[in-house]
């Protein structure tokens, strides 16, 4: 039998025919509809944005009541600093969601976003995972520098220097095992999706490739 | 979802429901995965429809078989992982109901429906295609290729299940 014989009784109705579906039953199904990784994804990065609000202006609007002085305008400038890093962030990661979302256009031409946007949203959180501790462990030593500063006997050199090089030193083994780690974590959760989806766009240009 | 169904919505689902069936019934071997992505393709139907917008040289279908087909390929979710109560052969004979008329074997029907299942998610696309008696130019517009690349993918895939017959 070829495809050609099937392709005969493929198109005859069905015998029981699907019942029309109403406008509550497909509320009610898209409700529980738990939708693909694409889904998981938007309602991930919607629920990490508003938990980091949520946490960070009270943090800052309790700060500012009960510190004063340049270290305190320090602390919150710093704070503020983050919330304009994070909140650009998550505005980025959910423009490239909706974007990914998106499901008119032709195969080829879908599969060639969703790859190209898995591939920048990875590097964009790589990039930001590997730069937050070097800015966690800097903003720590000048926060302790700030305080060594104000000191009304004077700073201690030696002490700053022997906190620096512990604060390297530390940040050296934390940011290879964040290294590491990151990048079997993304290659975990990601890395089939990207092989999958690689494969998927070499199937449709082989015959192309080898046969123009 | 904040707005409720159109009329027009309804009714084109309605009229194309057989359609995304046969879609989910190509590409999805248990019955549970089968209504995950019927349900997953009604959504991006419906999200999508307030921005589509009829064209005479463009038909409603074609707009749908790359919503469908979309979603059926780039299903980006983990696989299920309960194990297979039911095998690929099983399920082609289940699709493979004796058909009035049909000059077949029920047996027939379900090693070839058994050698569809086992293409990978593009080459089904194609056979989908050629199933549903889609043009190649129509072929070529829902996949984003060339018409000569739909003629010598077309005939690849049909080689690849004559190869898979002949093994099984």
């Amino acid at each position: 039998m070829e495809l050609e014989d099937l392709r005969r009784q493929w198109q005859q109705p069905e015998k029981a025919a699907s019942p029309a579906i109403t406008s509550a039953e497909l509320q009610a199904l898209m409700r529980r509809q738990r939708g693909g990784l694409i889904e998981k994804m938007r309602r991930n990065t919607y629920w990490e944005a508003s938990v980091a609000s949520a946490l960070v202006v009270p943090t800052l609007v309790i700060f500012l009541a009960y510190n004063h002085g340049p270290l305190a305008v320090l602390y919150a400038g710093s704070l503020a600093l983050l919330t304009v890093v994070m909140a650009y962030y998550y505005y980025k990661v959910i423009r490239l969601l909706r974007r990914l979302a998106e499901t008119t256009g032709s195969v080829r031409g879908h599969l060639e976003r969703l790859y190209a946007g898995l591939r920048q949203l990875l590097r964009f959180y790589y990039r930001l995972t590997l730069a937050t501790l070097p800015g966690a462990l800097l903003l720590i030593y000048s926060f302790f520098m700030g305080k060594e500063l104000l000191r009304p006997d004077g700073f201690r050199t030696s002490l700053l220097a022997e906190v620096g090089a512990g604060l390297l030193l530390v940040g050296a083994v934390l940011q290879t095992a964040v290294v590491y780690g990151t990048r079997w974590w993304m290659h975990r959760l990601y890395g089939q999706h990207l092989d999958r989806l690689e494969g998927q766009l070499r199937e449709l240009d082989e015959p192309a490739k080898t046969d123009n | 979802m904040a707005t409720a169904p159109s009329a027009e919505f309804l009714a084109a689902l309605h009229d194309y429901q057989p359609l995304v069936r046969r879609v989910c019934r190509l590409y999805c071997q248990d019955a549970d995965d089968r209504q995950d992505l019927f349900q997953e393709i009604v959504l991006q139907l419906w999200r999508a429809w307030p921005r589509y917008v009829p064209q005479p040289d463009a038909k409603l279908s074609t707009w749908l078989y790359r919503i469908a087909l979309n979603v059926a390929i780039s299903n980006l979710r983990q696989r299920t992982r309960r194990p297979a109560s039911v095998s690929v052969e099983d399920e082609a004979w289940h699709l493979a109901q004796p058909v009035e008329n049909s000059a077949y074997e029920p047996e027939e029907t379900a090693a070839l429906y058994a050698a569809i299942n086992r293409l990978s998610d593009v080459d089904k696309a194609f056979v989908l295609l050629y199933l549903e008696d889609r043009p190649y130019d129509e072929m070529a517009d829902i996949l984003g290729i060339t018409q000569n690349n739909v003629r010598v993918k077309m005939h690849r895939v049909q080689e690849k299940l004559r190869k898979l017959l002949v093994h099984n």
